[in-house]
């Protein structure tokens, strides 16, 4: 055993092998070093590419809201001018009412109410005004407005109506959405076809149903258009392709913010695209007042119109015209036409007014027969004056 | 969304006349002048259903008996226009029938009257 000790060779080996095993385990260390840098590179390299992405997106986003501010301001001021512009038109129209310019009035109209409502639907995308309106309406007005914003508004046909009305706030929303399913509709069939509009009561409100007879939507189409209108708003501006295709976009977000829903997950009997926009009962009131042929209500508080004499004209409420001139109501035909003219005067006088005009009659007589004639040229004139006059009453 | 606090001009009327008159063009003059005189047709008892809520008041206007066409557009909010073409439609519809404006009387024969005179003085003066 000792002479082994003494063997230098041993002595070597052992060095060697302590050795080794110091290198081994610097190695080690030093791998593990390498491993734990390679492992804090990864970490940083992941936490950069977080930022940016991060940064990306709130550069996307801030781009995307300083376009939508832009786009929103300068959207409103278009709607405004586009307003602006139909009440120039509706004097215009009233101003040359009875010329031939009325035509090319009227179609002046329909282009600018195209072009207010392609501002309002970029207004709606950007998040921005939609323009208001204080009264009520029905639905087939508003139906029929939506109608007007549409460059085929000849082909729509509205086959039904319903007494019910829509509440001011909903007046808007819902005329824009049936425009662009309307525009939808005119813009994806033929031009010899027709667009029909059923409107109906349901349980859970009204619906407006738009059948168009067109070739219908892909699948890829359809996908897209239940997207946005049932699980992904459209936000903004982007994203709506080249051309851009507004409809949807604007229809899902007006749902979302108004609480009606549009569906076009069905066909139509004719082979196109059925649209369905459900009217809840929030948005729903009753069916509002026919409105007076002229603003009447300016005139409640003016002097009373002259006295017509006959029982009927009292009960009329005294009314106006824009101009300030008292209104004539004519509830009774013609004079100057005879034959018809007689029997609804009759039937116009109940008992007791009929008693009243007797009694009337009666006591004119009898004071005339007191004083006594002076002459009977006299008397022939007392008797006729007051039929005349009062012949003067009813005629007015 | 609703921004009422800036400026909100006046809201135009909803429904625009050119989608009342569902686009129609202008009536001939001759057909539907100012002073032609409409009333509803007979036997109009019942009312055709698909009728929008101002021809349905054009009927109402007209049913009592003869009216002018420019007195009819006076009692609507509609230019006069408007009024023409929708009393056109509702004719063709054969809701409504027209009657042309009365005749001028015309003008009495100058001669005659001087002979009559001429006899007269011939008689008593």
């Amino acid at each position: 055993m000792t002479e082994y000790t003494g063997n230098p060779l041993l002595w070597v080996a052992l060095v060697a092998l302590v050795a080794a095993a110091v290198l081994i385990s610097r190695q080690r260390k030093a791998a593990r070093a390498l491993r734990q840098q390679v492992q804090g590179l990864r970490d940083h390299y992941t936490e950069l590419e977080n930022d940016y992405g991060k940064s990306v997106r709130a550069a996307q986003e801030r781009a995307e809201d300083e376009t939508k501010t832009v786009l929103k301001s300068a959207m409103r001021t278009l709607q405004g001018l586009a307003a602006e512009q139909q009440l120039v038109l509706s004097r215009l129209q009233n101003k040359y009412g009875d010329s031939a310019l009325l035509q090319d009035l009227l179609e002046i109209d329909h282009t600018n109410s195209q072009f207010g409502r392609r501002a309002q639907s970029i207004a709606v995308l950007c998040d921005g005004w939609l323009g208001g309106r204080r009264d009520t309406a029905s639905v087939y007005d508003v139906v029929r407005s939506a109608q007007g914003r549409i460059r085929h508004f000849r082909r729509v046909d509205i086959l039904s109506q319903v007494d019910f009305g829509i509440t001011s706030r909903a007046v808007e929303p819902v005329a824009l959405a049936l425009a662009e399913l309307l525009d939808n509709a005119t813009s994806y069939s033929s031009p010899d076809t027709v667009v029909e509009i059923n409107i109906r009561t349901v349980p859970k409100g009204i619906c407006v149903v738009v059948d168009d007879a067109g070739v219908g939507m892909s699948d890829e189409e359809r996908v897209r258009a239940d997207k946005l209108l049932a699980t992904e708003r459209a936000s903004g501006v982007a994203g709506l392709g080249n051309p851009p295709q507004f409809g949807f976009a604007v229809i899902g977000l007006l749902c979302e913010r108004f609480g009606f829903e549009v569906s076009v997950d069905s066909s139509s009997p004719y082979g196109g695209v059925r649209a369905v926009v459900l009217l809840p009962h929030e948005l729903l009131t009753a069916m509002p007042e026919k409105k007076a042929p002229a603003p009447a209500a300016r005139g409640t508080a003016a002097r009373p119109v002259p006295d017509a004499g006959g029982p009927e004209a009292a009960s009329l409420a005294p009314s106006q015209t824009g101009d300030g001139l008292p209104r004539r109501r004519r509830k009774r035909p013609m004079a100057i036409v005879p034959g018809s003219a007689s029997a609804p005067r009759a039937a116009a006088r109940s008992d007791s007014e009929q008693a009243q005009v007797m009694g009337a009659f009666q006591r004119g007589t009898q004071s005339g027969r007191t004083t006594g004639p002076a002459s009977p040229d006299d008397a022939e004139r007392t008797s006729d004056t007051p039929g005349a006059s009062s012949e003067g009453h009813e005629v007015s | 969304m609703t921004g009422q606090d800036g400026w909100q001009p006046e809201a135009p009327e909803l429904v625009r006349p050119y989608v009342i008159t569902k686009g129609r063009g202008l009536p001939d003059e001759d057909d539907l002048s100012l002073i032609t005189l409409v009333t509803a047709s007979a036997g109009q008892s019942q009312r055709p259903a698909r009728l929008s809520p101002e021809e349905q008041s054009l009927l109402d206007l007209c049913s009592a008996g003869y009216l002018s066409v420019a007195e009819i557009a006076g009692h609507t909010r509609f230019p006069l226009g408007v009024v023409r073409i929708l009393l056109a439609s509702l004719m063709e519809g054969g809701h409504l029938m027209t009657r042309p404006p009365v005749a001028r009387a015309r003008l009495a024969d100058k001669e005659i009257l001087e002979e009559v005179l001429n006899g007269l003085r011939a008689k008593f003066g």
